[in-house]
């Protein structure tokens, strides 16, 4: 077997494991201008995005991933326990991944060109791309729990890499002390679950999964590795310490959490929970009460439903309490990962599908927004919401690209936001039940949410804009600052992007979502 | 065939995007698309098949009707579907007619033109997909449409407590929609249909049991009862109303009110037809308590625009009885009355606004004798209270007379109960007109002068409609009657 054989179905990992090496290479050398550093992370994702999406057989390029010892959504032979295996779904949240990737990048070539540490945040938003792009090929619970390993490293100092702020410095710290108590949660229920099943490959697992001789250990190792994951997800009661992470880290970073890396715990629970667990039903149908007391099937999938209601609730209760922009878009983060995991715990191909729209729609909004609080931040504008008054006259533009990203946010018609949770909901619908009474608290929910998207829409653009104090007295006293500077092209273009996207992803879904469906069938039925 | 209806979706897409871009220019692209609009839709009126003759078979069937795949999945398929028949091929008519007054009226609105004529469009594109849709999710979204132009031409162009009207508003129909969203989805999933058509929906629905049917009914009842908007859910209107700018205002109890009406008609009752004669009484409640509270708080208001306002709901409460009665001249009634109210309810905003900026304030006791200082804004008021209180001739009468009518077909005496109120409406109209165009002049500031032209000929535009209609409703009636879903099988 020749090297590039081998190499090939790796090519979008290598690409970003040379790029980060060469931004650290090039600080080494002397080389610290922002643009020059800058240009290499959106050039390495959005080559590797086209790769992946060749993979899934959106481009003329064939893929790669077929070349040599790769090819997709195929169950290795008994015996053999791999530690990656690519699945078609794992191949659409890595292009959802390096889509983030790219635009949180593109936007922070606008980032202050005087700014330090130039290279410090684009080669570890790289590794934590790479890490990122490994959860989704992992096959294996060690594989997977290192590869999150990976991106969380690189994120804890992407959060203080500023090194003057001391609210990000704080937040670093305290995502830093958080992470690592997950990963030994995670780390710990792994372990529990070798000892229960034999074996920590996810195919192995699945293989004896009906027949476990040890269901008391396997639940707890499966309650120890949902903790775990739900802190990176943000699940409640997990939850705590994203908004504080999310509020003092740099915006562009926060999106990058928010709307990129945040998303690797979506796809981990995709590979734990849906191959192995929901399937082993014994009582059948779908009622989860049905089963033995200690069903491993049912039990998860009551505890995933609570904790996605839960989730959901105080995710959209907390927002409604906020008064500073960026704590209320991270609990409104919060809230959308219990969306999320209501395509999981219903576990079909079709709420699978929502859920991985969900994902889609989440790293554009989401990411869109935390990249828009970033331009406006740099306009001069304070935390507060109130802060926004009268920022609809003063940068129309942005400000309905803003409009656009929270009307999507709230589930309006016609943007992406409402494609995917009228899909989750229906296919919650469909799977009848139990399950119509998650659709039906997703709904009340995403009703709920609507009141401080609104409210803040009606700041933006109606209320009138505050009087500048610090403003100089000139006879432009009017618009100060906020004329004095642009957010930079490559921002307003990455903003751009992002709501062309939601808009037209909105109108016409169905290239998108009829890929994101066949990949979500084949992933129900060969499992992780 | 000629894809008429997507070309009106697309002129007024068009349109919509051409207006905000037009900047000063703005309102010549505004009229250019409600011509076009009118044109097109008087097109439609015209090939409308059995116009006349035509011999009405009674399955679901549309005119120029187009199907496209838009979301097609394994579990469920969402189609481009649009297509008329009568029902809302006379309230397309109207939306045409409301769009290009609203535009003419507001000819010189200044404050950021370009934005506002683009909102008046796209509202009136939301409108007509929502009349034309026959997709579930194809008529949610037009549906919702409709809801943010209308946010933003309150909260923005709006009066003193604009804000806080615009943000209720937003907030309490977006709830009732997702009320009606859930309501839409089970009628889809529980009929076993995975095609989210109309015509599909139509045929599954047909198997469900009462039980079924009588559930899935309420919620829909409850989304377009918000809309309409009926007692107890109507306290959003009056401060939307009274906050809205007047070309939001004609908008809103034009053409948004409506949407609750047709989509009660088109996918609760047409579509759940046992459900339907199980809630029946319900909705006679409802709609008594409308009639009645609506006039009640009508006659209590001091303020022009406010005393509109609740007269729409008194207005639209007669709608809901003739719905409720399930007969095909109920029907008829129904889709007449909204048309009627549509017109009328347009010139009386367009008035209230013009009193409101030649004399300053609404306050009915406060100006008086104003027909020798604006004899032309007179005329337009005393036509549009006229047109209100029923007056032969004018299109409210036959409207009324057919509901009134089919009330006396369907419940006998009861039909008292809106007769009695109609006079009470009489009433407070011809008190008002009383006291502020007749008797002598009194709170008329000295620069006061008649309107400007550009209000005067919008008014005048839905005059000659309401007397055009008023004569011959036969030219309405005929597409009614000729609209696929007669009478209602369950009754």
């Amino acid at each position: 077997m020749d090297l590039l054989s081998v190499a090939a179905p790796f090519a979008p990992e290598l690409i970003l494991l040379a790029a980060a090496l060469l931004v650290f290479l090039l600080d080494v050398l002397g080389v610290r201008r922002l643009e020059a550093l800058g240009a290499i992370g959106p050039t390495a994702t959005g080559l590797a995005f086209v790769l992946v999406l060749a993979d899934l057989g959106f481009s003329p390029l064939a893929g790669l991933r077929t070349l040599g010892a790769g090819s997709i959504d195929q169950v290795p032979g008994v015996g053999s326990a791999p530690l990656y295996a690519f699945s078609s779904l794992g191949l659409v949240f890595q292009a959802l991944f390096l889509v983030a990737a790219f635009l949180v990048s593109l936007a922070s070539l606008s980032r202050p060109s005087r700014e330090r540490g130039a290279a410090i945040f684009f080669g570890l938003l790289l590794l934590a791309t790479l890490g990122m792009l490994l959860v989704a090929i992992a096959s294996d619970l060690i594989f997977l729990l290192l590869a999150i390993e990976l991106t969380s490293i690189s994120t804890y100092i992407l959060v203080g890499y500023t090194r003057r702020d001391t609210r990000s410095l704080e937040a670093a710290m305290k995502f830093y002390i958080i992470g690592a108590l997950s990963s030994t949660l995670s780390f710990f229920g792994a372990s529990l679950l070798f000892g229960a099943y034999g074996s920590t490959n996810l195919f192995a697992i699945r293989a004896v999964a009906g027949s476990v001789g040890y269901p008391v250990l396997a639940l707890l190792g499966y309650g120890f590795l949902l903790a775990g994951l739900a802190f990176k997800t943000t699940l409640v009661p997990f939850h705590a310490w994203a908004v504080d992470v999310y509020d003092g880290a740099p915006s562009d970073v926060s999106a990058f959490l928010a709307g990129g890396s945040k998303k690797i715990g979506v796809f981990a629970l995709f590979l734990v929970f849906i191959g192995p667990v929901l399937f082993v039903r014994v009582g059948g149908g779908s009622n989860p009460f049905a089963g033995a007391p200690f069903d491993i099937g049912p039990v998860m999938q009551v505890t995933l439903a609570a904790v996605a209601i839960l989730t959901m609730t105080v995710g959209n209760i907390l927002a409604l309490l906020q008064r500073e922009m960026k704590r209320m878009l991270a609990y409104s983060s919060i809230s959308q990962a219990g969306y999320m995991l209501i395509g999981i715990t219903i576990g079909t191909s079709p709420a699978l599908a929502g859920a991985t729209l969900q994902v889609l729609a989440h790293v554009l909004m989401k990411g869109g927004a935390f990249l828009v609080v970033a331009a406006v931040a740099g306009l001069g504008v304070g935390p507060l919401i109130d802060d926004w008054r009268g920022l609809g006259a003063r940068r129309p533009a942005l400000s309905v690209a803003f409009a656009l990203m929270l009307l999507s946010l709230a589930g309006v018609p016609l943007t992406i936001g409402f494609v995917s949770k009228f899909v989750l909901f229906s296919a919650a619908v469909q799977a009848e039940g139990f399950f119509v009474w998650l659709a039906i608290a997703g709904l009340l929910n995403s009703a709920l949410s609507v009141f401080y998207y609104a409210r803040v829409l009606k700041t933006v653009f109606f209320d009138p804009a505050p009087p500048l104090p610090s403003a100089p007295t000139t006879a432009d006293a009017a618009t100060p600052a906020l004329r004095a500077g642009g957010i930079g092209y490559a921002r307003a273009a990455a903003i751009g992007i992002i709501a062309v996207a939601i808009v037209g992803l909105g109108i016409y879904p169905q290239p998108v979502l009829g890929a994101i469906q066949s990949a979500a069938a084949h992933f129900v039925n060969v499992g992780a | 065939m000629l894809p008429l209806l997507s070309l009106i979706l697309a002129t007024l897409l068009l349109g919509t995007v051409a207006t905000f871009l037009a900047g000063a220019k703005a309102r010549w692209a505004a009229l250019g698309t409600s011509v076009a609009f009118l044109a097109e839709v008087g097109f439609l009126f015209l090939s409308y098949p059995g116009w006349p003759g035509y011999n009405g078979a009674l399955v679901p069937g549309f005119s120029d009707q187009e199907s496209y795949a838009w979301i097609h999945l394994s579990w469920m398929q969402v189609n481009y579907t649009v297509g008329v028949d009568g029902i809302s091929l006379v309230l397309i008519l109207l939306t045409a007619i409301l769009q290009l007054a609203t535009v003419v009226y507001s000819w010189t609105e200044a404050k950021r033109p370009a934005a506002y004529f683009g909102l008046v469009t796209l509202t009136c594109l939301g409108s007509f997909g929502v009349f034309v849709a026959l997709d579930v999710l194809l008529f949610f979204l037009f549906w919702e449409a409709v809801l943010v132009p209308m946010f933003f031409l309150i909260g923005f162009w709006g009066g003193p407590r604009r804000r806080y009207a615009a943000l209720k508003f937003f907030v309490y129909t977006h709830v009732a929609s997702i009320v009606m969203l859930v309501g839409l989805l089970a009628l889809v999933f529980y009929s076993g249909s995975t095609s989210f058509d109309f015509a599909s929906i139509y045929a599954a629905a047909r198997g469900l049991s009462p039980v079924v049917q009588v559930f899935l009914f309420l919620p829909l009842l409850f989304g377009f009862a918000v809309k309409f908007p009926v007692v107890p859910f109507h306290t959003w209107l009056p401060d939307a109303h009274v906050e809205a700018p007047t070309g939001g205002s004609v908008l809103l109890a034009g053409i948004l009110l409506k949407l609750g009406g047709y989509g009660l008609i088109r996918w609760a009752v047409e579509v759940l037809p046992i459900g339907f004669s199980h809630v029946r009484p319900i909705i006679f409640f409802l709609a008594f308590l409308s009639i009645l509270w609506g006039s009640v708080l009508a006659l209590s208001q001091r303020d022009l625009k406010r005393m509109v306002a609740y007269s729409s709901i008194n207005h639209m409460g007669i709608v809901l009885l003739a719905i409720g009665l399930g007969s095909s001249l109920g029907l008829l009634a129904a889709v007449l009355l909204m048309f009627a109210h549509g017109i009328v309810s347009a010139l009386l905003f367009m008035s209230a606004g013009s009193v409101h900026h030649t004399f300053g304030t609404r306050d009915i006791p406060a100006v008086g004798g104003i027909t020798p200082t604006t004899p032309t804004l007179s005329t337009m008021m005393m036509a549009g209270s006229l047109a209100s209180l029923g007056l032969p001739a004018l299109i409210s009468f036959p409207a009324e007379f057919i509901a009134l009518l089919a009330t006396w077909d369907g419940l006998g005496y009861l039909v008292l109960l809106p007769l009695a109120v109609l006079v009470v409406t009489a009433a407070f109209y011809l008190w008002m007109m009383q006291r502020m165009l007749f008797g002598p002049a009194r709170g008329i500031p000295a620069d006061a002068h008649d309107i400007p032209s550009h209000e005067g000929l919008a008014m005048g535009l839905l005059v000659a409609m309401a007397v055009l209609f008023g004569i011959l409703p036969g030219l309405l009636v005929n597409v009614i009657a000729n609209s696929p879903v007669k009478g209602f099988p369950g009754t």
